[in-house]
């Protein structure tokens, strides 16, 4: 799209800033593959430590970070999983959990808050093992800031609430956190704090954050030594990315901080939207990080 | 790995050129998703060209090329390929094709210049739809150079013959391509000339040519359309992809009359190796582009591969790639030059000379 283009359509159209051009010039690079680039090392150790996990993985996209942990978690034949009826996972990455990693789904309504009522999740747990009409759960999976529900925030509290629900039945707890750090910054809580009761977390670089390509996941070190493999397989083990990783630093050290400002826009945004005849919007509730979701009505 | 290394293993290893990194500074970026990066555009509208194929398709590595072309190929349930059994899509993409795929594979054995029998691919081949037994084979796949044959090229009167058996039983041909170039530039012909009986290469641009990351699919424009469907679900759709796509650019301009070099210095190895008391190569028959693989003589030395790699990196500071007990493989790229393959033949008398039997 030319540059001429006011370009609203989505935070993945965002550009590299100069200052991560130049970053990529001087990358010191290595073939990845065979774990011999520092750029993408440093990236991967960075996350983890921001994220208060073990270990990271870069990816080409959260796609593939969202199939990587979802295949992981769910490696043995006859698994399922319970996401969202309105998550990204389920919705906008071409069922690649059911036709490449062989998962079975099980939907729950999507609250408008982004959130799904535990009361819902637990009905659809299912884990005996002796009865042949079942598939095993082994996943429960949630999505922050919600995409399709209008960038909602889901919070600490509601997270660890989850999270107790399924350390209470042995299942594992998934976060598609692609634009994690907008809630992070609406929030005001750490990144760490947000996702501790998570067993791995998809996190991407190339949103709000804009960096060119990438995204990353993490996990304990076991889970991230796993998702190096399925990573591989699915085509994702690229050679010298400390060019991407290079920038991608600069996303998680520079960028957080210019989210409070998507955030303010985006407010400005609907509240603007709002008093425009045959627009639909509720600034106040509608709106809480960077999307503006809004319908047109004609009376 | 420190660049205080010579690094053989592979020539995956190969960093950017300045002027690639300058490319990446100033390339013009867009979405790729939505189609709007004018740099990735403009790269696969060159490799197109090039290999006189309708279209082609930007993926992060040459797995997920092969695995596209191959899921693309073979997408009805119920499906076979026949290929080589010691392809690189066979011995080292995990098994993709079939976790992933679910597709199922027929091998042939492979001969030691890199190709396949007519007769035993022929002999293979099961197209008939009312043996429940039987699934359809649908796909045979080439690979060129042959990496594990030690970068053996595969002739177009031979890519011929199989495209037409192929022809004749309704099946689709696939080259892995990955060191494509490597062929064209040892062939002396245009790289279209070389893939025309296939109906989808993969091609990388991250070996040989130096490019950061990347590799190309080309087909028709059918079948990009549906690859890139493919790319997407997999994860390999990426954003501002044109920061890679513009070293690419580079390397399909300035990078393949470098290879020739590479193929020399791969000659002077493979002849330096077979004078040296322990190794094991025909210089003449086994070394045709950039791949070296030699084997130890254990009647002859105490140590086998493992040992001896360590041994070089640890006291030399070399890299070697090891293929099995005995087996070795050095890869020659752009950053190795004369003085260092002089240096590397040097100490490899050395290691052998001090574990001889």
């Amino acid at each position: 799209m030319s540059s001429s283009f006011i370009d609203l359509s989505s935070d993945a159209v965002t550009k590299p800033t100069v200052e991560m051009r130049q970053a990529m010039l001087d990358a010191e690079v290595g073939d990845d593959v065979y774990g011999d680039d520092l750029t993408v090392l440093k990236l991967q150790e960075m996350t983890a430590k921001l994220l208060g996990k073990e270990a990271a993985l870069f990816v080409p996209s959260g796609t593939m970070g969202n199939l990587i942990c979802a295949l992981n978690h769910c490696s043995q034949f006859g698994s399922e999983m319970i996401l969202g009826d309105e998550c990204y996972m389920h919705i906008y990455q071409q069922g690649g959990c059911a036709t490449l990693a062989r998962i079975h789904s099980q939907t729950v309504p999507t609250q408008p808050d982004g959130t799904l009522l535990l009361h819902d999740i637990e009905q659809r747990i299912r884990i005996v093992k002796d009865d042949d009409h079942f598939t095993c759960t082994k996943l429960v999976c949630l999505e922050n800031t919600h995409n399709r529900m209008g960038g909602k925030v889901l919070t600490v509290e509601y997270i660890q609430s989850v999270g107790k629900l399924c350390q209470q039945y042995g299942l594992k707890l998934h976060m598609d956190g692609s634009r994690l750090m907008n809630a992070v910054v609406k929030l005001g809580v750490s990144p760490a704090e947000l996702v501790e009761s998570y067993d791995s977390v998809l996190f991407c670089l190339s949103k709000g954050l804009v960096a060119p390509v990438g995204s990353l996941i993490v996990g304990t070190h076991e889970f991230i030594v796993q998702a190096k493999r399925l990573r591989k397989v699915l085509g994702g083990g690229m050679r010298q990315a400390g060019v991407l990783a290079a920038a991608g630093i600069i996303s998680l050290a520079q960028m957080p901080k210019l989210l409070n400002l998507d955030h303010e826009n985006a407010k400005l945004l609907a509240e603007g939207l709002s008093k425009i005849n045959g627009c639909e919007i509720d600034p106040k509730n509608d709106v809480q990080t960077n999307m503006v979701f809004f319908s047109i009505k004609f009376q | 790995m420190s660049s205080s290394f010579i690094d053989l293993r592979s020539d995956t290893v190969t960093k950017p050129t300045v002027e690639m990194y300058q490319a990446m500074f100033d390339a013009k970026v867009g979405d790729d998703v939505y189609g709007d990066d004018p740099t990735v555009l403009e790269l696969q509208e060159m490799t197109a060209k090039l290999l006189g194929k309708e279209a082609a398709l930007f993926v992060p590595s040459g797995t997920m090329g092969n695995l596209i072309c191959v899921l693309n190929h073979c997408s009805q349930f119920g499906s076979e390929m026949i290929l080589g059994d010691e392809c690189h899509i066979h011995v080292y993409e995990q098994g993709g094709c079939a976790t992933l795929g679910r597709i199922h594979s027929r091998t042939v054995r492979t001969q030691p210049d890199g190709t396949l029998l007519l007769d035993d691919i022929e002999q293979k081949i099961r197209t008939a739809k009312d043996n429940d037994h039987f699934p359809q084979t649908k796909l045979v796949c080439l690979e060129n150079t042959h990496n594990r044959m030690g970068g053996k090229v595969l002739t177009v009167e031979y890519i011929q013959s199989v495209g037409k058996l192929c022809q004749q039983y309704g099946l689709k041909l696939h080259m892995d391509g990955a060191r494509l170039m490597n062929a064209a530039i040892q062939l002396n012909i245009q790289p279209a000339k070389l893939v025309e009986c296939c109906d989808s290469v993969s091609f990388c641009l991250s070996k040989g040519l130096a490019a950061p990351v990347g590799s190309l699919v080309v087909g028709t424009h059918d079948f990009i359309r549906r690859a890139k469907r493919l790319r997407k679900v997999l994860g390999g759709g990426m954003r501002q992809v044109g920061v890679l796509a513009a070293a690419g650019i580079i390397s399909l301009t300035k990078m393949p009359e470098l290879l020739e070099l590479d193929h020399q210095h791969a000659k002077l190895l493979a002849q330096g190796l077979s004078k040296i008391h322990g190794c094991e190569i025909d210089p003449e028959n086994d070394v045709q582009t950039n791949i070296v693989v030699f084997q130890l003589d254990p009647d002859k030395i105490n140590i086998d591969a493992s040992t001896f790699a360590t041994i070089l990196k640890n006291e030399y500071q070399i890299l070697v790639t090891v293929q099995g007990k005995f087996r070795c493989r050095f890869v020659a790229h752009y950053m190795i030059s004369k003085e260092n393959i002089e240096y590397v033949l040097q100490k490899v008398k050395q290691v052998l000379e001090n574990n001889k039997k």
